[in-house]
């Protein structure tokens, strides 16, 4: 590597432990119920700011276990130990993807005090959520999330929503908008189930899946035009849009290829990079994608390992596949490393499922609807329509 | 025959000149507004697209020049009008790299109600 890595995105596991046991989960111990150690934190942070690889700023994610099974005083004290490490010009935002179950006023409280960013996953109306999303005893778990999610709006704290679209709620567009107009949810993410590690899906794997994402999105799309000022953000729309409209000067690069944009860290203080899903992985070519131990190692050393040497040389030629095969590789940038590997059986792969619906069709939908304008002509009416639009609605975008 | 890349642009320009100036979410609810009156039920042959002669990449920078045409129209006129500063570039939309893992959704780039 020539230029120093930028770690843009921190992934740190709190705990492997998850309080429920979703259908499609794809991680393999959240049963246990460890904790990271303090000296562990202390570590990351200390190495991660005295690497100069995060001087433009520095995004953490605690995820991939159930953040909030912790106590608050965890966080207290963690997000203390950043703060105090943590260089002066170097801004550090914190947030949560979580199962919503555990919200309460002293969470709330907290986020709110602390500015913790919130996702919380929910998918959909309850007779989708409860398909998948359910305890050990295979218990629905939509009650307590909705009540979550019904507390932060109480409380005034932003938040997101991520739902997993399966084969049922991809064909209810219509439902899944009326669900989030009808609790106030007004900012929304979509995955659809994947294969990744053990888990398997059949939503995935059925034929014509990425056709019934694009006439999802469609519609959806069209129902949220419909209803100005209900929905501010749709994560697959905005950013395909964006992507698609972008002047043809604006960078681009795909994080997920590039060592350490994105870096996880598992409780013990193992790291790895590229998608954070690998952690907690195992593969024949490379093992547990594991580069180092925070409590062992240096960055510096992590990033001669011959393990991410081999990745990255494998993404790197999938990345190339990619670049000349694909007429989407503007918008994407080469893909995600753990679909390659999951789907097709190796990084140095192209296309993917997961690329085709999340990247081609969500891109084709946005270009079918410029193509709809630009062919119809009737800019003055397509005009007026912005005009309206654009009057007393402020930009959410920097 | 393809059209060429020139005319692509211009034609491009004309939707874009009408789009852009509304911001994010104005660009978004007028697309969303240009779907059929089904959407859900539309086939995927009939979608524009599928009878558009040019391919996805030929499209894509057509329309991003198209979009750099008009933001340099506008970062000139600022300019004659002593108002150039860097939010002028880029409509003020952004264009930044973004983080494209799936369960995140990059707050410091799209949340600004802090």
């Amino acid at each position: 590597m020539t230029a120093p890595p930028q770690i843009q995105l921190l992934v740190v596991q709190p705990t492997p432990f998850c309080n429920i046991d979703c259908r499609y989960c794809y991680l393999p111990d959240r049963t246990n119920k460890a904790t990271v150690a303090e000296d562990t934190l202390g570590n990351l942070f200390t190495q991660v700011f005295a690497s100069g690889w995060a001087a433009e700023g520095l995004s953490v994610v605690w995820h991939a276990g159930e953040p909030m099974v912790l106590p608050i005083e965890f966080y207290r004290r963690a997000f203390r130990l950043v703060d105090e490490l943590r260089p002066a010009d170097v801004p550090v935002s914190h947030s949560f993807q979580t199962n919503g179950t555990l919200i309460d006023e002293a969470w709330c409280r907290f986020i709110a005090d602390e500015h913790i960013g919130i996702g919380v996953s929910i998918d959909g109306p309850q007779r989708f959520h409860d398909r998948n999303r359910v305890t050990r005893s295979g218990r629905g778990t939509f009650d307590k999330t909705i009540a979550g999610v019904r507390l932060l709006r109480r409380h005034g704290v932003p938040f997101h929503v991520i739902s997993v679209l399966s084969s049922a709620s991809l064909a209810a567009p219509q439902a899944m908008f009326d669900f989030y107009v009808g609790e106030g949810i007004e900012n929304v993410c979509f995955n659809v189930e994947e294969s990744e590690g053990g888990h398997v899906s059949e939503t995935f794997a059925a034929s014509g899946i990425d056709r019934l994402y694009y006439r999802f999105l469609s519609e959806f799309w069209r129902l949220a035009a419909a209803s100005p000022g209900k929905l501010a953000f749709i994560r697959e729309i905005d950013d395909a849009t964006r992507q698609v409209l972008r002047p043809q000067e604006a960078g681009f690069s795909n994080q997920l290829v590039e060592p350490f944009a994105v870096t996880s860290m598992d409780w013990c203080g193992n790291i790895a990079t590229f998608s954070p899903e690998l952690l907690g992985m195992k593969s024949a070519d490379y093992g547990d994608f594991i580069i180092g131990n925070i409590n062992r190692d240096s960055l510096a050393d992590m990033a001669q390992h011959p393990v991410l040497a081999r990745m990255l040389a494998d993404i790197r030629a999938g990345v190339a596949q990619c670049r000349e095969s694909c007429e989407y590789f503007s918008v994407c940038g080469g893909g995600e490393p753990v679909n390659k590997l999951f789907e097709n059986g190796s990084f140095a792969t192209a296309e993917t499922t997961y690329c085709r619906m999340t990247k081609m069709r969500a891109t084709d939908l946005v270009l079918d609807r410029l193509e709809r304008m630009r062919l119809a002509g009737d800019l003055t009416a397509s005009a007026a329509g912005v005009a309206t639009v654009s009057t007393g609605v402020a930009s959410p975008v920097m | 025959m393809m059209e060429e890349p020139l005319s692509l642009r211009q034609n491009y320009l004309k939707t874009v000149s009408y789009l852009m100036p509304a911001g994010a979410i104005g660009v978004s609810l007028a697309l969303g507004a240009a779907a059929p009156a089904a959407a859900s039920e539309e086939p995927l042959g009939a979608q524009p697209s599928a009878v558009v002669k040019e391919g996805v990449s030929e499209r894509l920078a057509a329309i991003r020049s198209a979009v750099s045409t008009l933001d340099m129209d506008r970062v000139t006129a600022a300019k004659g009008q002593g108002q150039l500063a860097w939010g002028n570039w880029g409509f003020g939309w952004g264009w930044p790299n973004w983080n494209n893992w799936h369960n995140w959704r990059n707050w410091r780039n799209w949340w600004r109600n802090w």
